[in-house]
């Protein structure tokens, strides 16, 4: 008897114990919680996305608030793992009850997070998940993406490519399902933009590939005039790195290439001069709003709000906008008032479309070049824009099937 | 006889407690709790291994991960399947490949054995990644939790707390099972199998049978608590079958003590607990459980039900058969 009543006070005292510390004051905050991988290999990534909601939340707060109320950003460390990702989410949900998720990094942790916020009716938004079946296949009314995807990036190269008359192209990606997507719909885009182009070589390595000399030489043999890939990291340092010294001289063409890591970590603005790239946020965008943007993010913090950081504030702010139109943090309220949105944002006007929850915004156009208005070292200078119009992909291609009702 | 009597009365306070707790605890915790229980019976089948049979597997996150798996996809591909047919052809899976994998490994022991363990659980880990238009591979799989069907009445089991209950009757009778097994005859042979195989064999046990039936109860343990848990999490990812599930597992047991069988129920407890706390607080909390772990090993190879036991015997200043080193074989008149 004895034993039981111990075992039994022993239980109770931890579940106390346990207990107690958590009933955690309730605060007049707007809570977001950002999902990025905050420790492992992409800590790097996950640390600039998260920079620039921080960022935005200071601009909001600075300016009173978001209907009244404080914005505090709650990081979460998915470790690029979807199980993690959602279970940490779902605690704060239960907890604090966090309506508001974003995140950028990983297409696996947004599928998931996508299914949670559906299964819990919050939001989630992504400024940097691109694999396009997460706003066709797989879209849900709770889920919104506020940058471009693998569609509209792979169009606004293909249209660029076709804009300079270029007539042949070779085009390699890494070979799974984004570099697959994103290859995909880049021939799709020629094929209409410009009927005469040849593709002339297409190739596919595994993700993290490191001699990169077979690829190089047949590449070299088909003697294209440009080079088109979606690569990204080691697989796109390595890829210039490994080429250009065999002899492949053709400007390269990829999603990211305005990344100052990776043209700092190649040390050698010869391999990146040329280059072409399009985002949706880039340092070099020439309109009034984006000046002022990057003029006072770099009087408050001392660096530029390049690449992912301006991705990030974007999307953060024009989230914001969402809840602003609402009046209220309730989810379907805020869901109804996102939908149809425009923002007017320092990277152009932006809208967020009601049947697919797929952004339509202006794509920009960076060439690498060594004289630039931000750094000593070769960077990205402005070199046009797509329009909104011409990378969109019409309702019925996406696979969606249609939320707004 | 007094002392199994004051054991059942500690089930049914136990159980009562637990019963209570959606009154008192919130949501949040309610929910971690209900994970303590899944990952205890994942401990508990795993000390059956360990501590019982003093088999050292590195590979019972196959076992985990199958379970977990074989429920989501159930879920996903057969239309209208209530929660426990997916819980029972999950199980059934489990049993099949617990057996099949223990009849290959058992006829070895030790070091080769684990190593073996290890092996095939890295093999279940590729099948799961690379297979991916059945386990969804990186990207995992989310489901969402089908209604309870009793035969007679449907249950919706959504909410944190109705879910809980079901955890806490059906996982927790799971547990009383496994207790009740180590008290049977089955149970005795493979403690005394630990102690002295050789003089079991001239007894006139089969020796590897019993080893096999004891593999696939535990492995088939194990999948019951992985289908609970892609249940509870409504997601599966390769997590799952990762050797990071039996990394986990080793730690709860060590946590809790091999040498009782309620230790890793204790482990997984305080596992769960720290790996919340600690997450929350540092993005580096598996260096702080990597530490609890050495310091265990190194101070306290008893886990923390040996020291409870300790400290209990100090106060009531009496021995106790129980709590230091491995589990004893009792000493029985019956």
């Amino acid at each position: 008897m004895k034993r039981s009543i111990i075992r039994t006070l022993c239980f109770l005292s931890v579940a106390l114990i346990v207990s107690l510390p958590m009933s955690a004051v309730a605060q007049d905050t707007i809570k977001i919680g950002a999902t990025e991988p905050l420790s492992g290999t992409f800590k790097d990534i996950g640390e600039r996305y998260l920079d620039g909601v921080k960022y935005a939340a200071k601009v909001i707060n600075e300016s009173g608030g978001l209907l009244g109320k404080k914005v505090e950003v709650v990081p979460i460390d998915s470790e690029l793992k979807p199980d993690v990702a959602t279970r940490k989410a779902q605690n704060l949900i239960l907890k604090d009850d966090v309506k508001f998720f974003c995140g950028g990094t990983g297409s696996s942790v947004g599928a998931a997070m996508s299914q949670l916020a559906q299964r819990e009716n919050v939001i989630m938004f992504t400024y940097g998940m691109a694999a396009a079946t997460m706003t066709g296949a797989k879209c849900n009314k709770n889920f919104f993406r506020a940058c471009a995807n693998t569609d509209q990036q792979s169009y606004a190269l293909a249209e660029l490519i076709a804009r300079n008359g270029y007539g042949k192209v070779a085009i390699i990606a890494q070979d799974y399902s984004f570099g697959q997507e994103a290859l995909a719909a880049f021939k799709k885009k020629l094929a209409r933009a410009n009927p005469s182009a040849k593709i002339v070589a297409e190739l596919y390595h595994p993700a993290g590939t490191k001699d990169y000399a077979p690829y190089i030489s047949q590449i070299i043999a088909a003697k294209p005039d440009v080079i088109f890939t979606p690569n990204w990291g080691n697989d796109l340092t390595l890829l210039l790195k490994q080429g250009r010294p065999m002899g492949m001289s053709q400007k390269i063409f990829s999603y990211y290439i305005n990344d100052l890591v990776t043209i700092q970590a190649l040390g050698d603005d010869s391999l990146m001069i040329g280059n072409m790239g399009a985002e949706v946020y880039t340092l070099s965008i020439p309109t009034k709003k984006n000046e002022e943007f990057v003029a006072r993010f770099y009087k408050d913090m001392g660096y530029y709000p390049t690449w992912l950081r301006g991705k990030a504030y974007l999307a953060t702010m024009f989230w914001a906008e969402a809840v602003k139109k609402a009046g209220t943090t309730d989810v379907n309220a805020v869901i109804k008032a996102w939908e149809g949105l425009t923002y007017d944002g320092p990277a152009g006007l932006w809208t967020m479309r009601a049947c697919d929850h797929q952004t339509q915004m202006p794509l920009w156009f960076t060439e690498i070049a060594k004289e630039n208005k931000f750094f000593k070292h070769a960077f990205e200078v402005s070199a046009g824009m797509a329009t909104a119009q011409s990378v969109e992909v019409p309702c019925e291609e996406t696979g969606c099937p249609g939320l707004a009702k | 006889m007094k002392q199994k009597n004051n054991s059942y009365i500690g089930i049914i306070v136990l159980f009562l407690l637990g019963a209570l707790m959606p009154f008192i605890l919130k949501r949040y915790h309610l929910n971690m709790l209900t994970e303590i229980i899944i990952f205890a019976l994942y401990a508990v089948s795993y000390n059956l291994l360990l501590g019982y049979a003093g088999l050292l597997s590195f590979g019972h996150a196959m076992f985990f991960g199958l379970g977990a798996f074989v429920a989501a996809v159930a879920i996903t591909h057969i239309q209208g399947l209530t929660l426990l047919s997916a819980v029972i052809i999950s199980f059934a899976t489990t049993v099949i490949a617990g057996f099949l994998i223990g009849s290959l490994l058992l006829r070895h022991k030790g070091s080769y054995f684990a190593l073996l363990t290890l092996a095939f659980n890295a093999l279940f880990y590729a099948v799961a990644t690379k297979w991916h238009s059945v386990t969804g591979g990186d990207d995992g799989l989310s489901i969402s939790r089908p209604e309870l069907n009793l035969g007679f009445t449907s249950l919706s089991v959504s909410s944190v707390s109705s879910f809980y209950y079901l955890i806490l009757v059906v996982v927790g009778a799971t547990i009383l099972f496994c207790w009740y097994f180590t008290h049977t005859a089955m149970g005795k042979t493979v403690l005394l199998m630990r102690e002295n195989e050789e003089r079991m064999k001239f007894l006139g046990y089969n020796t590897n049978i019993s080893r096999l039936i004891l593999f696939t109860f535990t492995g088939a343990l194990a999948g019951l608590a992985g289908a609970f848990y892609t249940l509870h999490f409504q997601f599966v990812s390769i997590s799952a079958i990762s050797i990071d599930m039996t990394t986990a597992v080793l730690l709860m047991v060590f946590i809790g003590g091999t040498g009782t069988f309620w230790g890793p129920i204790l482990g997984a407890f305080v596992y769960i607990v720290f790996q919340n706390y600690l997450s929350n607080i540092t993005d580096r909390w598996p260096l702080f459980m990597g530490i609890i772990f050495v310091f265990m090993v190194l101070y306290v190879p008893g886990g923390l039900s040996h020291t409870i036991m300790t400290i209990r015997q100090w106060f009531s200043g009496r021995k106790d058969n129980h709590g230091d080193g491995p589990i004893k074989v009792e000493e029985t008149s019956s």
